[in-house]
């Protein structure tokens, strides 16, 4: 789970250009990382690509803050 | 047909009482009912025919006045029944004037010999530099004008349509114009060679030459205040008004111009709406719409296009004259001072922002968002566009604006956002995306597509966006076959081709009218022979007819090639399995439509909102205004069809079961 984590956390800094400090399990991609629509779907796209996984695109942009996204990839890998 | 009569003694003597003269008044002639109380202050010259002017006319504004003529010049004119024309500063010469005809407080209205109407008017149309000319006749199509654009690589077709629209401009051409039954016309400074259709409207234009306004009682046609047109023809129930200016154009059926709209070599098609901006050189096929200031469209081709404000193009990247040209596929958007520099071509229902000054072509990538990054260079997201709520609203909003009003509409319209054409591009952008994907080292981090660029992990994103809607239109149109024949309990011929269908795996976009690749090149050879309008009309008419059939032959394709299942052959399990997939794929893409239109109620939508209030009224603001996302009409009617649709899947598998 922590090396999922942290890869998460890397891959949203990454795309959504922020400082890996601000990118806490509670912050909201939208209000508080400051993600737009299209920054979205590169930070699925990239997610997918760094866990060679395939995001279902109505249940990956329901997820809402990072935690989520942390819980939704390791579920998705769990079941692989 | 009325006849004439020489006046009488009497008729001329009460003519001359109320301050009319003649050049010579043999050379007048009235019909039976004429009154003589009803000419004032006229001067009559040349062969003039004048109808019984008996009853009442309402003018441009609806008030009925006396029919008559009134302080005119009238030289070489035939005035119909029940007319009235009043106020006539310099003169109207030349024109057959019909019955219940209105014309007040005009300049000049005048035929000059061997007028054409604006027929025969040649348009310097997306090529600035020429090389694409259409000719300019009042029954041209856009399915016309496209053949004649765009098929230059066919000069024998290309021949024979300007052949056969030549021979139509002769067959207008005249020294007499035209002002039809019905026409009304007020306070117009300068008409000359301008044939008015039947209840047309012109209202306080400034200058009208050489052109036709097109028009019928149930297709009123209205020209408005300021308008400035010169080699024009202007279709039934179209509106050009406040100070529009348009020279060597075209306005199609139900098109909208004006609020000093400029258009230069330009031709505009069914419903297409044009406001504020320019155009020079452009073809915009069927719903084209520009409102915004600054909005220069120049040199493209378009359909079911939408400018953004400040939308601005340009060809200026050139050394023997502007060659470049721009195509817009049908259903694009370009944002709000978007700029693209020709050559460029964007797929359909592509969105494109912000500054492109490097040059891309995404055309077989449909629904795609093209973003410019600070270097100019195109950044493409390859099927975005499937899922959002414009998309949804654009497919349904068309045919409902179908402004075009009586029997006749030239234009052949496909409103079909999903369709052979569209889902077959999206089948080879997503074969397209694989092959670079698979092919690309993961060190890389952005490909070229067609010029515009985009992020590797993107590619699996774009094939799965396609996917989706591949699936979606394939189960959807073979549900929707299928449902049919198990709701009247035979399968057995469900899924049989029309036996005149024709097949092609690409699609083509005929101006608005989509069509198999073989059906329009097998046309080809009978347009090259036509002989007339007529049999260029009616080829284009019967490939229109066979569209439902020629897209259900190639949906049986593409389903066998998608899902590896033949139709022909199809089981029950096989058809329950089709049921599954639409209920899956066309789930999927309602909760997506839904997830879309739920971004409009977000946090950041209520930014701005509570003016001068507490935070919490914030909220109350927004709600009051936008309402809520549970009450939005169009969110309700998305959950609606995703109710009805689990309802439909599970009565259709209910009845199949007991087939």
């Amino acid at each position: 789970m922590s090396d999922t984590a942290d890869r998460v956390r890397k891959v949203t800094a990454d795309v959504l250009k922020v400082d890996l400090g601000r990118v806490t399990d509670e912050a909201r991609f939208v209000e508080d990382l400051g993600a737009e629509s299209i920054q979205s779907i590169e930070l699925i796209a990239a997610y997918e690509e760094e866990f060679d996984i395939e995001i279902d695109e109505e249940e990956g942009t329901a997820v809402k803050n990072v935690g989520g996204a942390i819980e939704f990839i390791q579920n998705v890998l769990d079941n692989q | 047909m009325a006849t004439y009569k020489n006046l009488t003694d009497d008729q001329i003597k009460t003519l001359t009482d109320q301050g009319c003269s003649a050049l010579d008044w043999k050379n007048i002639q009235v019909a039976d009912g004429f009154n003589p109380v009803r000419a004032r202050n006229t001067h009559f010259s040349g062969n003039v025919k004048i109808g019984s002017l008996s009853g009442n006319v309402a003018g441009v504004h609806g008030i009925e006045k006396t029919s008559g003529i009134y302080n005119a010049n009238i030289h070489n004119c035939t005035i119909g029944d029940n007319s009235r024309i009043a106020n006539v500063g310099v003169h109207i010469a030349n024109y057959n004037i019909g019955s219940n005809v209105c014309i007040e407080n005009v300049g000049t209205i005048q035929t000059n010999p061997n007028a054409t109407f604006g027929n025969g008017t040649e348009v310097e149309v997306l090529n600035e530099g020429g090389g694409r000319e259409v000719i300019l006749f009042d029954q041209l199509s856009v399915q016309y004008a496209y053949m004649t654009c765009l098929y230059r690589y066919r000069p024998q077709l290309t021949a024979n349509l300007n052949k056969i629209a030549l021979d139509y401009v002769e067959t207008v051409r005249s020294d007499q114009g035209t002002i039809a039954d019905g026409a009304k016309i007020s306070t117009a400074t300068e008409i000359i060679d301008v044939n008015v259709g039947p209840a047309a409207v012109i209202n306080a234009a400034s200058s009208l030459v050489n052109g036709t306004i097109l028009s019928a009682p149930d297709a009123s046609t209205l020209i408005g205040p300021k308008v400035v047109a010169k080699d024009f023809i202007i279709a039934e129930s179209a509106e050009v008004t406040d100070g529009a200016v348009l020279a060597h154009t075209f306005v199609g059926q139900g098109a909208q111009m004006g609020k000093q709209y400029s258009a230069e070599n330009s031709l505009f098609f069914a419903n297409c709406e044009a406001f504020h901006g320019e155009a020079c050189s452009i073809f915009a096929g069927p719903y084209t719409v520009t409102h915004h200031k600054s909005t220069l469209l120049i040199a493209g081709l378009f359909s079911f296009y939408n400018a953004g404000s400040g939308t601005n193009q340009s060809n200026h990247m050139y050394k023997l004259g502007p060659v470049h040209e721009g195509k817009l596929a049908r259903g694009t958007k370009t944002g709000s001072f978007s700029y693209m520099m020709w050559p460029c071509s964007v797929g359909p229902f592509g969105v494109v922002l912000g500054k492109h000054t490097s040059t891309f072509n995404t055309s077989e990538y449909p629904f795609s968002h093209h973003e410019a990054r600070a270097d100019g260079k195109c950044t493409m997201i390859p099927g975005l566009n499937l899922t959002t709520v414009g998309t949804v609203r654009d497919g349904a909003k068309w045919p409902n604006r179908d402004r075009r009003k009586g029997k006749i509409k030239r234009d052949l319209i496909s409103f079909d956002v999903f369709s052979p054409y569209t889902v077959g591009k999206m089948i080879r952008a997503s074969e397209s995306l694989k092959k670079i994907y698979d092919n690309t080292d993961k060190s890389i981090e952005e490909v070229s597509v067609g010029g515009a660029l985009v992020r590797r992990p993107i590619l699996r994103t774009g094939q799965k966006f396609y996917r989706a809607g591949i699936h979606m239109y394939l189960t959807e149109k073979v549900f929707s076959h299928i449902e049919k024949a198990v709701e009247a309990g035979d399968i057995s011929h469900a899924f049989a081709n029309a036996p005149t269908a024709v097949y092609s795996q690409d699609w083509v976009d005929v101006g608005g009218q989509l069509m198999p690749h073989d059906r329009l090149f097998n046309a080809f050879e009978a347009l090259e022979k036509a002989a007339n309008l007529e049999e260029c009309t009616k080829i284009l008419n019967d490939i229109h007819a066979a569209y439902a059939d020629d897209e259900w032959v190639w949906i049986k394709h593409a389903y066998k090639d998608v899902f590896g299942t033949d139709l022909d052959n199809a089981t029950k399990q096989d058809i329950a399995n089709v049921a599954d997939e639409y209920l899956k794929a066309r789930g999927k893409f309602l909760r997506l439509v839904v997830g879309d239109a739920e971004k409009e109620f977000d946090e950041l939508s209520h930014s701005g909102f509570g003016q001068d209030g507490s935070p919490q009224d914030i909220d109350k603001d927004f709600t009051e205004v936008r309402g809520t996302y549970q009450d939005n009409k169009f969110v309700k009617e998305m959950q609606q069809k995703l109710a009805d649709l689990e309802k439909t899947v599970a009565e259709f598998k209910t009845k199949l079961e007991k087939l």
